[in-house]
């Protein structure tokens, strides 16, 4: 196999298989703006993935997918925010039980559904024409990189464009100052007479409803083939960790999406880029696959013991991240 | 006019239980619908559950001792983890505590468990897990107390660090990994040697209570003491309440908080022996997710400790029999306890609310009252 | 037809459990006045005002704005209404700009954030006669910048009645003036202004008419030109300015606490305490006289070894004190409580039963691993009966009991270790008059038992009745340390706000250093 297509096509599924953690990561940057720590991403996804999935199947519509699964995203999130907003209940204990539900729902919803009858995914032809891959005019014809990054499926280009319309919506618009300003300090945002639980319950059913879509591409990438193993396997907890990475910023959550990508895709086709490279990269081969899953953790631990030592004021991490406010407290 | 909520001042003991018990009714209630819209009668099903299926089972004897295998590393890691909230100190490090714990206790039985006598192997397995999670804490609680480093994110992370450890030292054939059998090709788990089992004691009948069962009580009891009674519950309290109070009474707070995490981290690795001493083979599923279980079940006890065994065999009873139950009624998969247990919690949590805050009227127009 | 005021608020009640903040309270505020709301502190003027801004929702009684009954469910509908306040923690966002501190609250600020907001919150700044810069973040600014930024804000926002909640106590004598300007040229601009204060000659000079709160109740409201600080004080305090306070006379030993060149800073980084002389004598009440914020906090965390020191020295009996840990100081008979202002902050544990709390400093003085919860209910009981601390029984969790009671029990708890110094600040912050006379008797008879006493406190009649001498601080300096009964309000009040420096008045011995000062002992060894 030529060296260069080596390279290029672990690009490309750096890139592909990784992306659902940008949505993650961008739906919990959005819900901790908001100064909530929900720490039910994994479980949001995985009802995403399932209602989300079933429907598009039933619809034979990516579109109708992508909308059931926002959807069954946002109601978690209206559950969270009930409980945690409007019902002032710790928020890491709801978000662990938010996870917990979520998986339950995912199982129950998927076992019956197989026992009944399981959609598999090759049968419907407007999911899988509109899962196919839509090359960048120009861009695509790049070499090496070109087909590597700018050749992909409609989730990548929509996972990306939600990442930077995200981040100039926080950082370069009114209610986005808000939003950072409730997070910060609900009290002042109060008083300023900024609604802090409608925003609070807006914003956490976006973050919500986007980490719904992650999870129906999720189940897209796996084929919707249903087992033991949920399609959603870990990634809402890398998704937490890589909001710490990025420092709550929606432009560098796609650096750090790219960023642990590189690991995760090194699990899987390291051994290829060592064959590929047996000079230089042959070492790849030698590095247990367990290694690579942990290191998006070991690094976000890292940045953590380090943000933490030194104490920066410029840290993206909202100062009322996972308290409650209630306006009366004396 | 409006309606206003306020915080509410004390809520007496029977009105609590009053709340608590219509939450959980409520939650059966929810699951009811379900069951009922797949075409499964609840009353059956929730009777199989609750039951564990033991009705007109000739082996039932077996299913109280799969039971209270559950049970007791649940009610220990909650016991642990209560500890280290009553301090206000997030440890949702559970999973991966429970793990290294794991790991030193299956490394000592399968290193030392034919070597030394029977007593002397459990001993070790005990003190080399309660070491290896309580260090696992310590270094939490260490950066948290000296630089201020978030304990809830960092142990989350933590949790997985040892999970890919677990997997890898379950899936790498090597000739240093004595975890693994190496006389099979395939990665196998060691068996543990018999000699690193906990005794069990002949109870009538075939029924063989495991001696774990009556530790884990002991534990408990000695766990209610510590707080209640001893000057180190006593500081944890009064940590717990007011970290500014703490320090005004000139107790070393950071040593407070560094002891109780590690005593939490303790008792997690020594639910981790536990298990190791009774299930005897070494998994990548042996937490069975306790670690995260175990944070629900200390919260819905509010840090009680007696109330913690009740919860802890509530939850395992869904889990356990949820999976019996599965075994009757094909049409609903196991993971029905997952979401039961979300709705338990979810209403308990929304009844916590009825008891902190109360829901007030506006007064308008009595003025001169 | 009766005057017509901008705001109208009529037979408010507020209560927060079983604590009535607002009793029946009635206020009115004509347009383009200045209301000055006096009360001491707890007589709950913070509460009535935060109802007025939406934070708080009254129990029962009704709000009148221009005439109309108005529904204030929350800030947002304040702003709309047109109230605005300046609260004394102030309400900013410390990571983000001034102007992002303004305009995040601005209706129709579009949806896209365009650089030319600096340029416009400068403008609208200079048109309101104040100078700031835009870009500069809340964590780097000074008190009276947050402040003013503060005032902008609410102006920004179009507010009618501007409500500043002591809005001098962090501030110079020169800003005050300042601010007062500005609240003049609001006034004349026809904003209603409400200032919250407890300062009479403050009152005097600002205000149109005063309206005055007691204990939660509303007892008056009257002209400014046509009353006096005297009659003032009296509506205030409820009781003649002759507090009948006893200032047994003593026999005073040796300094038992002396305390040199003291350099504190705050949590900021800010120094809090600068150059500090004085001393204790043992049989002596020394009151600690200062605005709120003058540093008072770290001096009394200092001598509790709670806070370290940057500079100097505290010698308790010839031994020097700095560097040990607060339980080596409280094993020498230093006694520290301080009650800030939620009065459970140190010193108590509030969810804890009065027992745990009584044997907070002493639970590891018995031998063994067990608590000995049998002596501390003995305390707790016998603390009970002395001063009458009403409560169910010793298993109470102290937050259940009312701030006086709560004084009690800690104060009791800390006569009872017997020690030698007593340092306490704001003992009788919030509570009712008997109350606080219990807790006047109960130091009084420390000091006669030889403990020297260091009191920090806030109202100038009760120190000048209570203490032998007052150490006056202004902006963590000393400005002099007089006699009690040789002082006037007057005096202390210039020495309060810097303006009198008495501090080198006697050119031999400047205040604070002691004659028979124990100096020095510490390096020969004598006397334990």
């Amino acid at each position: 196999m030529d060296k260069l297509s080596v390279i290029t096509s672990f690009l490309h599924a750096i890139v592909v298989y990784n992306v659902p953690l940008l949505y993650g990561t961008v739906g919990e940057i959005v819900v901790e703006k908001s100064g909530s720590l929900n720490l039910g991403v994994e479980g949001i996804m995985a009802v995403g993935a399932i209602f989300g999935y079933m429907m598009g199947c039933f619809a034979n519509s990516l579109g109708v997918g992508i909308g059931v699964a926002f959807l069954a995203g946002v109601l978690c999130g209206l559950l969270f925010a009930f409980l945690t907003v409007s019902l002032q209940a710790n928020q890491n204990i709801t978000g662990l039980t938010l996870t917990t539900f979520g998986l339950g729902v995912y199982f129950f919803v998927g076992t019956s559904l197989k026992a009944v009858k399981w959609p598999v995914m090759g049968d419907y032809s407007n999911i899988m024409k509109g899962f196919a891959e839509l090359p960048i005019p120009g861009l695509s014809k790049l070499p090496v990189i070109g087909s590597g990054l700018f050749s992909h499926n409609i989730m990548v280009y929509l996972g990306v464009a939600i990442a930077v319309v995200l981040w100039w919506y926080l950082n370069k618009t009114a209610p986005g100052l808000r939003l950072r300003a409730i997070g910060e300090n609900p009290g002042a945002a109060d008083s300023v007479g900024i609604n802090v639980n409608r925003m609070k319950y807006l914003h956490i059913c976006l973050g919500c409803g986007i980490m719904g879509i992650g999870g129906y591409y999720m189940a897209l990438n796996m084929g919707g083939s249903f087992n033991s193993n949920c399609w959603i396997n870990g990634y809402g907890w890398i998704a937490v960790a890589l909001v710490i990475f990025a420092n709550w910023s929606p432009a560098l959550a796609i650096l750090g999406t790219f960023v642990f990508g590189f690991f995760n895709t090194l699990k899987v086709s390291g051994s290829t880029l060592a064959a590929a490279f047996p000079g230089g990269l042959g070492w790849l081969a030698d590095i247990p696959s367990q290694v690579f899953d942990a290191l998006p953790f070991i690094i976000t631990a890292v940045v953590l013991v380090v943000s933490s030592v030194q104490k920066k004021k410029n840290s993206g991490q909202p100062a009322f991240l996972g308290l409650n406010y209630f306006r009366e407290e004396r | 006019m409006g309606l206003h909520i306020v915080k509410r001042e004390n809520c007496p003991l029977w009105k609590r239980c009053c709340f608590y018990l219509i939450a959980v009714l409520v939650a059966l209630g929810i699951g009811s619908v379900i069951l009922l819209a797949i075409g499964v009668n609840p009353v059956a099903y929730y009777t199989r559950m609750f039951t564990l299926g033991t009705i007109g089972n000739k082996i039932a004897y077996k299913t109280y001792i799969n039971y209270l295998k559950d049970f007791v590393p649940l009610a220990l890691t909650s016991l642990g983890l209560s500890l280290a909230f009553k301090m206000r100190f997030w440890n949702i490090g559970g999973e991966g505590q429970f793990i290294m714990g794991a790991l030193a206790a299956s490394a000592a039985a399968i290193l030392l468990g034919n070597t030394l006598p029977s007593a002397a192997v459990l001993l070790l397995i005990c003190v080399a897990a309660m070491a290896a999670a309580g260090l696992y804490g310590l270094l939490v609680a260490a950066l948290k107390v000296k630089f201020g480093t978030n304990e809830t994110l960092l142990t989350l992370m933590l949790n997985y660090v040892a999970v890919y450890l677990l997997n890898f030292l379950m899936g790498t054939k090597a000739g240093w990994n004595f975890y693994l059998n190496a006389n099979e090709l395939r990665p196998v788990p060691q068996k543990h040697p018999d000699s690193s089992l906990f005794p069990t004691i002949p109870m009538g009948g075939k029924f063989e209570l495991n001696i774990c069962v009556i530790l884990v009580f002991v534990i408990g009891l000695l766990i209610y003491v510590y707080l209640k009674r001893t000057k180190q519950g006593y500081e944890i309290n009064v940590v717990g309440d007011s970290i500014g109070t703490a320090r005004y009474a000139g107790m070393k707070t950071n040593r407070i908080v560094l002891r109780t995490v590690f005593f939490s981290a303790c008792l997690i690795g020594l639910a981790a022996a536990f298990k190791m001493g009774t299930v005897g083979t070494l998994s990548t599923s042996i937490t069975a997710d306790v670690g995260w279980t175990g944070i629900i079940v200390a919260w819905l006890a509010q840090l009680n400790t007696w109330v913690i065994f009740a919860v802890s065999a509530l939850i395992s009873m869904l889990h356990y029999g949820s999976t019996v139950a599965a075994a009757t009624f094909k049409q609903v998969d196991s993971s029905f306890a997952n979401m039961l247990q979300g709705f338990i919690l979810f209403l308990v949590l929304a009844a916590d609310f009825m008891i902190r805050f109360r829901i007030v009227r506006t007064r308008k127009e009595d003025r001169n009252g | 037809m009766s005057e017509r005021y901008a705001i109208e608020m009529r037979g408010i009640t507020k209560a927060f459990g079983s604590v009535v903040a607002n009793s029946n309270v009635e206020l009115n505020v004509k347009q383009g006045e200045i209301l000055a709301l006096l009360g001491e502190n707890g007589s709950g003027k913070t509460t009535l005002m935060n109802m007025l801004s939406g934070i708080y929702k009254p129990d029962s009684g009704s709000i009148l704005v221009d005439g109309r009954e108005a529904v204030i469910n929350s800030p947002e509908d304040a702003k709309k209404l047109g109230i605005g306040m300046v609260h004394q923690h102030f309400k900013l966002v410390d990571v983000f700009s001034a102007a992002d501190n303004i305009w995040m609250g601005k209706e129709r600020a579009g949806l896209v954030l365009k650089k030319d907001r600096y340029a416009q919150i400068r403008e609208i700044s200079r048109k309101f006669g104040f100078e700031i810069d835009p870009k500069k973040k809340v964590y780097n600014m000074s008190v009276s910048e947050k402040q003013t930024l503060e005032i902008i804000k609410v102006l920004y926002y179009g507010a009618k009645t501007i409500i500043l909640d002591e809005p001098t106590a962090v501030l110079t004598v020169q800003e005050i003036q300042k601010l007062f300007a500005v609240l003049r040229k609001m006034k004349e601009e026809g904003h209603s202004i409400i200032i919250i204060t407890h300062k009479l000659n403050e009152v005097m000079e600002i205000s149109d008419r005063v309206a005055i709160l007691r204990k939660g109740a509303y007892i008056t409201t009257v002209e400014t030109a046509q009353t006096n600080e005297q009659a003032l004080t009296e509506w205030m305090v409820g009781r003649p300015i002759d507090l009948n306070i006893d200032r047994p006379v003593m026999e005073t030993t040796r300094p038992l606490l002396e305390v040199r060149d003291l350099t504190i800073r705050s949590d900021e980084g800010s120094v809090a305490i600068d150059g500090v002389n004085f001393y204790i004598r043992g049989g002596e009440i020394l009151g600690v006289a200062g605005i709120a914020g003058c540093g008072q906090k770290e001096l009394c965390e200092a001598i509790a070894g709670l806070r370290p020191i940057e500079k100097g020295q505290m010698i308790h009996k010839g031994d020097n004190i700095v560097g040990l840990s607060p339980k080596k100081i409280l094993e020498k008979g230093i006694s520290m409580s301080f009650i800030p202002e939620d009065r459970l902050g140190m010193g108590l544990a509030p969810s804890l039963s009065i027992t745990d709390n009584m044997i907070l400093k002493n639970y590891a003085d018995t031998k063994g691993p067990f608590v000995n919860r049998k002596l501390g209910r003995a305390d707790a009981e016998q603390v009970i009966r002395e001063l009458e601390v009403v409560t169910p029984s010793t298993e109470t969790p102290v937050r259940r009991l009312s701030g006086g009671n709560v004084q009690k029990v800690l104060l009791g708890r800390e006569i009872k270790a017997g020690p030698n110094v007593i340092v306490t600040a704001y003992p009788v912050r919030g509570l009712d008059i008997n109350s606080s006379f219990t807790i006047y008797n109960i130091l009084n008879q420390q000091k006669q038992a030889g403990v020297g006493i260091l009191f920090v406190g806030e109202d100038m009649d009760v120190m000048m009745a209570l203490c032998d001498k007052i150490m006056v601080l202004c902006h963590g300096k000393v400005m002099g340390v007089v006699h009690a009964h040789k002082t006037t309000k007057e005096e202390l009040g210039l020495m309060m706000t810097g303006a009198l420096d008495l501090s080198n008045k006697y050119e031999d011995k400047p205040a604070g250093i002691a004659k028979d000062s124990r100096f020095g002992e510490a390096e020969q060894g004598e006397e334990a």
